[in-house]
């Protein structure tokens, strides 16, 4: 067989492969599912695309016939960022399947290089990207017709550059996140670079007021760096051209395929070490060091049993060595932060209650950090995976293992609490007593009751999660609504325990209340773990074929 | 001597559906042998280990392990057992020490001996070099290694491996045999399938042999090859059997499962 035809063998070989595997997907409910959610998915898309295509086509018309070209990197910028920020959003550090895998058959390089270029064309992100491109590709032929032959270059050059830009963006994002611990930095700087979102509105609320030379100061600044980068080029490329500059034209247009070059030698270089076999394993070779280790004891907790304790320390250890969750669980501490950075007068509407009224800062933090926690504590061995064997294989009951990942839970509970409690008094100062011993209470309410619903869902529909990736991670369906309709129950019953207070002008009377129902609450709690041994010894097989899965 | 056994089943059988796994195993395993249990792919092997050590439950049947009946008293007996299953049932995200330590509170024993005994084991298993690192960040072979370690902390009377050879270098399995002969010796008896059957002749006494979920043979390895040469008609052409030859388990296990060598005239194209 001749090279030319020998490579389109393969290449229809590893188009019907994933065909193949799609169809396959479907043999099974879970398959089917996922291809109805991918559906409404992509409907959503198509309308969002298309509605991107009509304001782009409609937008750069207008700038093109208005002779204000200039402005073609208002509608640049956009495709730029969605193209190269949406797949990295939406994957969430997961790894790209099967092009590392293709390098066991004997694919020449720049078939494998070209496989990279296929997939990333074939993306979503990619599609609305150049639907985005088309749309200011018809405004601006539209507008100006002669335009049409240069734009119709610069902007595929620009589609070029961004494949190729989006494509490097994973191959070194593959490279960086192969290893464990690179994966968890990522996930924590990911994490991290979405919270200061939160902290963005604010901040501009609070620089907001008044004059600020400053901020025009800026704007004229990144308006002079974003037309030496990439959008900012090729709209030039268009916008010069439009006003008869050709030879700039032609200059921003030489300067993007350079940058597209440069870029494409980046992507070369790392496509060549994966295609000569680099070894990125969690086991990468390191200097063994001879270390006897000294007797590092287990924790002992005196009120409890040594497996209680054993537990209780394994669960620890996981969260501490756990980045993303982690995070999340400081969640509670961090929204107070938000909320007392914006300004008490800010005009939007609940945008700052908490500094209005400052006493229910503390239910409301108490309340966030339960339901925060609730992810935590409705997949209880979701983190565990193949090790939840151990739990069956060994000698201990099942009451004893959830007594001790529910002490976990308590621990991360009162500890958010008092922090939260701390930071309410040193933004508004102390919480009124009643304020705190009414919450206090409700919180002996809620939690025995979310603990006693957690423990049956971690049994009756746990999912494998792997605590140290953030990302598309699939939660149990059952879990999210039952845990929905749980929380409407303890929000609706606390609203009406606060309303009864409200109507006596008494908030002792809410805490009262709260003690009453948790004296309800907390049987229910030790009923549940009473029962929980014959729960988990019937649902035993479902628990091991889900967490114990590849 | 007649002693009573250590892992009897009477009856035992596991359907999924209308897919019967197991069907009808009598198990009878003495205390102190070193026993192998085999079958092709498929047969019921995991099916039969998981159902042994409390990991499934039987549809029908009744497992003693001790004396004890494992459904009536899972708790007495998982004290004294330790097992290693098909997917290893470690936690990733904590160091060896710090796993085997768990393992041996989780088994009763006090917070002191259970860091003794990790540590002797982590050195034993030659996984001590690198304290710090987590099971998750292990190798295959260091995973089994751990595994095994974590199965006999509390010193179990009876040990079941699924696969335990599986993935381990030529220097680990050295290692793994020499601990688990040295349980043999002090008495304990060893439950263990492979696929690798020249490591099970060479370590095992007894072997049963499972075949789409039925038992089809069971007893010592002199025992099976006088089942087999029983079976053999006079004036075989076939082999080892008729010509009084001793024969290897590869070849018994063949023969009894009824395996074939399709070689000849098949894929001329390799040649």
């Amino acid at each position: 067989m001749n090279l030319t035809l020998h490579r389109r063998a393969q290449f229809t070989a590893i188009a019907e492969l994933r065909w193949r595997m799609f169809v396959n997907g479907l043999r099974t409910k879970r398959g089917k599912l996922e291809l109805f959610s991918r559906i409404i998915v992509t409907a959503a898309f198509s309308i969002g695309g298309l509605g991107a295509f009509v304001a782009a086509t409609g937008f750069s018309w207008y700038l093109v016939s208005q002779g204000k070209a200039e402005y073609l990197p208002l509608l640049l910028w956009p495709v730029f960022f969605f193209w190269q920020v949406f797949p990295v959003m939406a994957t969430a550090f997961t790894n790209n399947p099967d092009s590392g895998d293709l390098l066991r058959f004997p694919l020449n390089y720049s078939s494998y290089f070209l496989i990279r270029l296929a997939y990333g064309l074939c993306d979503p992100a990619s599609a609305l990207g150049c639907l985005g491109l088309f749309g200011v590709l018809l405004g601006t032929s539209f507008a100006r017709p002669a335009l049409f032959p240069w734009a119709l270059l610069v902007l595929l050059t620009f589609a070029l550059f961004n494949l190729v830009l989006q494509q490097t963006i994973f191959a070194w994002l593959e490279r960086w996140l192969a290893q464990r611990r690179t994966r968890e930095i990522m996930g924590v700087l990911f994490i991290l670079f979405m919270l200061s979102f939160q902290l963005i509105g604010p901040m501009i609320e609070r620089t907001g007021k008044g004059q600020h030379p400053e901020l025009g100061q800026a704007a004229q600044i990144v308006t002079q760096v974003q037309a030496v980068l990439p959008p900012g080029i090729a709209a030039n490329a268009i916008a010069q051209t439009a006003h008869a500059q050709f030879l700039s034209g032609i200059i921003s247009l030489f300067f993007l395929a350079v940058l597209t070059t440069a870029i494409g030698l980046l992507l070369n270089l790392r496509l060549r070490a994966q295609f000569r076999g680099e070894n990125l394993s969690e086991a990468a070779a390191r200097p063994a060091v001879a270390h006897l280790q000294g007797l590092q004891l287990g924790w002992n907790l005196s009120w409890f049993s040594p497996p209680v304790a054993a537990v209780f320390e394994k669960e620890v250890r996981y969260l501490a060595r756990s980045g993303p969750m982690l995070l999340t669980l400081i969640m509670p501490i961090f929204m107070l932060l938000v909320f007392r950075l914006s300004p008490v007068s800010s005009m939007r509407p609940g945008s700052n209650f908490l500094s209005r009224t400052p006493e229910l800062a503390f239910p409301t933090a108490t309340a966030y950090a339960m339901l925060v926690l609730t992810n935590l504590l409705y997949n209880s061995f979701g983190g565990d995976a193949a090790g939840v064997q151990f739990f069956f294989a060994s000698p201990v009951t099942f009451r004893q293992i959830m007594l001790g990942k529910n002490l976990t839970h308590t621990s991360i509970l009162l500890a958010n609490t008092l922090l939260a409690w701390l930071a309410i008094a040193y933004f508004w100062g102390p919480p009124a007593l009643a304020v705190s011993i009414a919450t206090l209470a409700a919180l002996l309410f809620a939690a025995p009751l979310n603990f006693a619903a957690g423990n049956l869902l971690s049994i009756y529909s746990p999912k494998k999660r792997d605590f140290s990736t953030f990302g598309r991670q699939n939660v149990s369906q059952t879990t999210v609504l039952a845990s929905l309709g749980i929380q409407i129950v303890i929000v609706g019953a606390g609203a009406a325990v606060f309303l009864i207070a409200r109507l006596y002008n008494n908030l002792w009377i809410a805490a009262l209340l709260f003690l009453v129902l948790a004296a309800i609450s907390i049987p229910v709690y030790m009923f549940v773990l009473r029962q929980i041994d014959s729960i988990a010894i019937e649902r035993r097989e479902t628990m091991l074929a889900e967490l114990c899965r590849a | 001597m007649d002693l009573a056994p250590t892992i009897s089943t009477q009856g035992l059988s596991r359907r999924f559906g209308e897919l019967v796994a197991v069907d009808g195993v009598n198990l009878q395993v003495a205390p102190g042998q070193f026993f192998g249990f085999l079958g092709p792919n498929g047969a019921g092997k995991s099916t039969t280990i998981k159902m042994l050590t409390g990991l499934l439950a039987p549809s029908s049947g009744r497992i003693e392990i001790l004396g004890l009946d494992l459904i009536a008293h899972p708790v007495e007996v998982k004290r004294q057992i330790g097992v290693v299953p098909e997917g290893m049932a470690l936690f990733g995200r904590l160091t060896g020490a710090e796993f085997l330590s768990f393992a041996g509170r989780m088994y009763g024993l006090d917070r002191t001996t259970a860091a003794k005994r990790a540590a002797e084991l982590l050195e034993f298993m030659q996984l001590a070099d690198q304290p710090k690192k987590l099971v998750t960040d292990y190798s295959h072979g260091m995973q089994k290694k751990l595994a095994l370690a974590a199965a006999v902390i509390h010193g179990p009377k009876v040990l079941f491996l699924d696969e335990p050879f599986e993935g381990v270098d030529a220097i680990a399995a050295g290692t793994l045999k020499s601990m688990l002969q040295g349980m043999i010796a002090r008495g304990a008896t060893i439950f263990l399938t492979s696929h690798v059957l020249e490591i099970v002749e060479r370590l095992c006494s007894h072997v049963a042999i499972i075949h789409q979920g039925r038992l089809v043979a069971q007893g010592s390895l002199e025992e099976l090859r006088a089942g087999v040469a029983a079976d053999t008609p006079t004036g075989s052409d076939d082999g080892a059997a008729a010509s009084g030859e001793k024969l290897t388990l590869e070849q018994l296990f063949l023969r009894i499962v009824g395996g074939t060598r399709r070689t000849e005239q098949e894929l001329s194209w390799l040649e």
